[in-house]
């Protein structure tokens, strides 16, 4: 895992603000769905509740919340040459109009780097200029999941999503996803 | 009197002779031009009769791409590229050391309709590719290889095609034929008496037909409306047809339109015509490199394609296509030296014809298509079917259903019984299907197993209960479940009590080793609590179409499902959480070239990464403590994988369902009949699994953890947490919600204080590095 790896850079000062920020993205899930957003309550290892059978409570012993890991500095998704190439036709596609045949090419792209999450903003992108923000939405919620640790992208997926509400006419929750999307590029 | 009388009944006559004779006239000029109107009509109707071509996803190429020099060389053999010294024209290579220089064809994409031919400089090591230059040296980002023609979809009564262009034929091609079949096609008015009188010559000295007289014109008539009688009224019918085509096109026309339309072989219920096909079918490769030696050998098969089957009668053939380069020489179309050269060269036909090679995907494909297509226009209308196909993979299930199933035929109970199988892949996060195979009979058009085989998921339902149970809040990997005795009452008034695999019941453990030993009994518990209406809504969003009645047994899998729907759901959890329409077809493009529908990437979010990943991290100790881990052995040692084992009741079915970072790949065991297997799914799916991702070359699954998750390490028979330091065997990582509260062990690390002391201990050494 990546925090098992973190190399000593220059995160000192950043750090307790990344802590901070951290703590308070933890709370709010990207997800919209189910409404039971996994939260987790204290006590969450004895639960209680109806059932042929219950979740036994651990034997006692002192129990300690698992602490948030150490961060991870910072990182940056980048296009490899292919990659960018692909990107490149796919914005000349675009610019003329062809949406369809862009969506391709950067599918094409997908294919090469399907964890890159700058490729799924550029097809979420390509989604809303077809007039399809319920995928520009999805797009960016995905490339939002794949951009942990880096927040340049996590802002840009951000703001795909707060323009792909906004289209809907989801106005608070555009502000919101904005207001994600601005906290997040201070920190980088 | 007498003579006036004569005189009258002789007027009388001629007059009556006259009209017949004009009657007679009028029909036949009737006749006569229906039969023109019937065969022009068919002539240009068979312009553009011409069955879809479907094609493989293409390769592409670019620097960093982990394909060493062999396996490119390995792929473009598969196109049928040939190795040579210099490179001439395209569909051929040289090796030169660690560089490779392709002479690249010309090709069409589904998002390119002409990307020409060029020539490529490939440099590629054993790590990968590391660079690709085209002819002025230039560097290229990415190329790709044209895509593999695996198949057409060809009407009911099995006429199959690929329609060639003028350009596209090699110009010995009409020259061989016209020498061989029609010495005076040129000059001609569509029937050539001369020949007829000479075949009949020696028909009549033989005693029995040897010669046919006809016109390439006359045989491509016969061939437009297939009537085997050897009558003379069919002849005289063929013959006007023949000066009537030969009337209103030209000899260019006729001569292409018969290299379309010939029949030039028969693949099981196949009808090869045409030699843009029969080159595909004999040679692998497009019509237009054929070299003289093949091009003879065609030319050869015309006069009798079961007779002359260069596959089955390879002498025969061999010494017809000697025949006919011999011909070509005396004639004076290839020098005497250039055709005794051909005429020492082997046939070169393949092994296994082209095309055609993957039944049960193509199976797909058609019923993908068939949702908004015609059958005629899949069949008639040249469509162009882009697919997610990639061979090597395609290749790789084959080789390890065939090969595992064999060895377990071995240790099967019923020997009379087949053991069969099925193999479902996909690259998770596309979405797309990139093999199937159907059949351990992986060549065989018949049942196809992973569509149409309906059977009981056994445990691999397990992820989605204990996903549900996630999302509620109330569970997390560590925490305990009891696995003891359940009994739960029917509606049916009936008690019904599920049972441990092993028949024993193993206590307290905590759902991260419930779910990797797949305990039933603990699952049972857990289900039941969550309650059933959550879990079915849950399979539900991952994308199961018929959704299961709301029984208790649903939660050891008595719902029956096909591979294809297995690859479905789990396709969401090794895709993060995102459910993402499985798909065989990319694009239909029409004859004319242009985009008629596109199958464009969807994702739709049906759970938090957070909960998956959850799942995803447990199901990664199946494969490291669980049912899987006798894949370890198979498996590169650092691949990181996840997956399920799924047993059935009574051993019928066992399934394996897994997926590393690029690919999902889904397996069920069994037997049509549906007898006990005597396997389970770690026995019996689980090896072909194993074979199979090792041979794909995969990636590692590393997901990102999401920021609210934390990982922590616990005790795998108490789940109690642990420190990672403490070098106990029995603990495993799993990643919880930040902030869950789990009960330390007591002794190795079990001391917070120390740990957090070590933690800052650690922090400050890493800001004095």
């Amino acid at each position: 895992m990546m925090f098992k790896a973190a190399p000593a850079g220059k995160k000192g000062p950043y750090f307790v603000v990344l802590l901070l920020m951290a703590a308070t993205l933890a709370g709010c899930s990207v997800f919209q769905h189910p409404p039971e957003a996994p939260s987790s309550p204290p006590g969450a290892n004895s639960p209680s509740g109806p059932g042929t059978a219950q979740p036994q409570p651990a034997p006692p012993s002192e129990a300690t919340p698992v602490p948030e890991p150490p961060k991870a500095p910072p990182k940056q998704f980048k296009l490899s040459p292919a990659t960018h190439a692909l990107v490149q036709q796919a914005h000349n596609q675009a610019h003329a109009g062809a949406f369809a045949p862009a969506a391709a090419t950067l599918e094409r792209a997908l294919r090469i780097e399907p964890e890159n999450p700058l490729l799924w903003i550029e097809l979420g992108q390509i989604r809303l200029s077809e007039n399809n923000p319920g995928q520009a939405d999805a797009m960016g919620r995905k490339a939002l999941a794949l951009a942990t640790g880096d927040p340049q992208a996590q802002a840009s997926s951000w703001r795909l999503i707060a323009e792909s509400l906004r289209v809907r006419g989801r106005n608070q929750e555009a502000a919101d996803a904005d207001k994600k999307a601005g906290a997040l590029s201070t920190r980088s | 009197m007498a003579r006036s009388g004569s005189k009258k009944f002789r007027r009388i006559f001629w007059l009556g002779a006259l009209a017949v004779v004009l009657g007679l006239g009028v029909a036949a000029t009737f006749y006569i031009l229906y039969l023109d109107h019937l065969v022009t009509r068919q002539f240009e109707g068979r312009r553009w009769t011409l069955p879809a071509q479907v094609y493989a996803a293409p390769l592409e190429l670019y620097a960093g791409l982990a394909l060493s020099g062999g396996d490119l060389e390995h792929e473009l053999q598969r196109l049928q590229y040939r190795r040579v010294e210099r490179l001439e024209h395209p569909g051929s290579y040289r090796v030169q050391g660690s560089r490779i220089d392709v002479a690249l064809r010309a090709a069409r994409f589904a998002d390119e309709e002409s990307r020409p031919a060029a020539i490529l400089s490939v440099v590629s090591t054993d790590k990968g590719i590391e660079s690709i230059r085209d002819s002025d040296g230039k560097d290229l980002p990415i190329v790709r290889l044209e895509p593999l023609l695996i198949g057409s979809i060809f009407p009911i009564h099995g006429e199959d095609r690929i329609v060639v262009t003028p350009q596209e034929v090699p110009t010995l091609l009409p020259q061989a034929l016209a020498t061989v079949e029609d010495r005076k096609f040129y000059s001609h008015h569509g029937v050539d008496p001369t020949a007829i009188m000479r075949a009949l010559w020696q028909n009549m000295r033989a005693g029995q037909i040897e010669q046919g007289g006809s016109t390439l014109t006359q045989q491509l008539v016969k061939s437009y409306f297939l009537d085997p009688r050897r009558t003379l009224g069919r002849k005289v019918r063929e013959a006007i047809m023949a000066i009537s085509l030969d009337a209103h096109f030209s000899k260019q026309d006729l001569m292409n339109a018969y290299i379309n339309e010939i029949f030039l072989g028969q693949d099981g219920d196949r009808a090869i015509h045409g030699f843009g096909l029969a080159s595909q079918f004999y040679f692998g490769k497009p019509l237009s490199e054929l070299d003289l030696s093949e091009v003879a050998l065609l030319v050869a098969v015309v006069r009798g394609p079961t007779y002359y089957d260069p596959r089955r009668h390879p002498d025969r053939v061999r010494a017809r296509r000697d025949m006919v380069l011999k011909l070509m020489a005396e004639r004076g179309i290839v020098k005497q030296a250039d055709a005794l050269a051909a005429e020492k060269k082997p046939l070169g036909v393949t092994a296994r014809a082209a095309g055609a090679y993957f039944p049960a995907y193509l199976d797909f494909v058609r019923r993908t298509l068939r949702r908004d297509y015609h059958e005629q226009d899949l069949t008639e209308a040249g469509l162009r079917i882009y697919t997610s196909l990639e061979p090597r993979a395609q290749e790789q299930a084959e080789k390890a259903l065939e090969r595992e199933l064999a060895r377990l035929d071995k240790q099967k109970k019923y020997p009379d019984s087949k053991l069969e199988g099925a193999v479902v892949v996909t690259s998770p996060q596309s979405g797309d299907v990139i093999a199937i195979v159907g059949s351990r009979n992986v060549g065989y058009d018949g049942f196809n197993r992973a569509l149409d085989a309906r059977r009981a998921m056994g445990s691999l339902v397990k992820p989605f209960i204990y996903l549900t149970a996630f999302e509620t809040g109330r569970y997390n990997a560590a925490t305990v479940v009891q696995d003891a005795p359940v009994a739960i009452k029917l509606a049916n008034g009936t008690v019904w009590r599920p049972e441990n695999f092993t028949r024993q019941t193993y206590g307290p453990v905590p759902v991260v080793h419930a779910l990797a030993e797949s305990l039933n009994l603990a699952t049972v518990g857990v289900g039941m609590d969550v309650g059933l209406p959550k879990i079915t809504e849950t399979l539900g969003r991952f994308g199961l179409e018929h959704l299961p009645a709301q029984v208790p047994a649903m939660l050891l899998g008595t719902i029956e499902v096909t591979p294809m729907e297995v690859a479905q759901l789990y396709n969401g959890l090794a895709n993060g959480g995102f459910r993402t329409p499985l798909r065989a077809v990319r694009a239909v493009i029409s004859a004319e070239g242009k985009a008629l529908k596109a199958f464009p990437l969807e994702v739709t979010p049906v759970a938090t990464p957070e909960v998956v990943f959850e799942v995803d991290r447990m199901m990664e100790q199946v494969m490291e403590k669980g049912t899987g881990r006798a894949a370890k052995a198979v498996l590169p040692a650092n691949l990181v994988v996840a997956g399920k084992s799924g047993t059935s009741s009574d051993y019928h079915d066992n399934w394996f369902a897994g997926f590393s970072g690029s690919h999902l790949a889904v397996v069920w065991v069994g037997y049509d009949d549906n007898l006990p297997t005597g396997f389970t799914g770690s026995s019996g799916a689980l090896p072909i699994w194993a074979r199979l991702m090792a041979g794909l070359g995969t990636t590692s699954w590393e997901a990102p953890m999401p920021e609210s998750l934390a990982e922590t390490w616990i005790d795998y028979s108490s789940g109690l947490r642990v420190d990672k330091s403490c070098s106990d065997p029995n603990t495993v990582p799993i990643a919880v919600p930040v902030g869950t509260e789990l009960p330390m062990k007591p002794g190795c690390g079990g001391n917070s204080l120390q740990s957090i002391v070590e933690r800052a201990g650690e922090w400050i050494r890493d800001l004095l590095h």
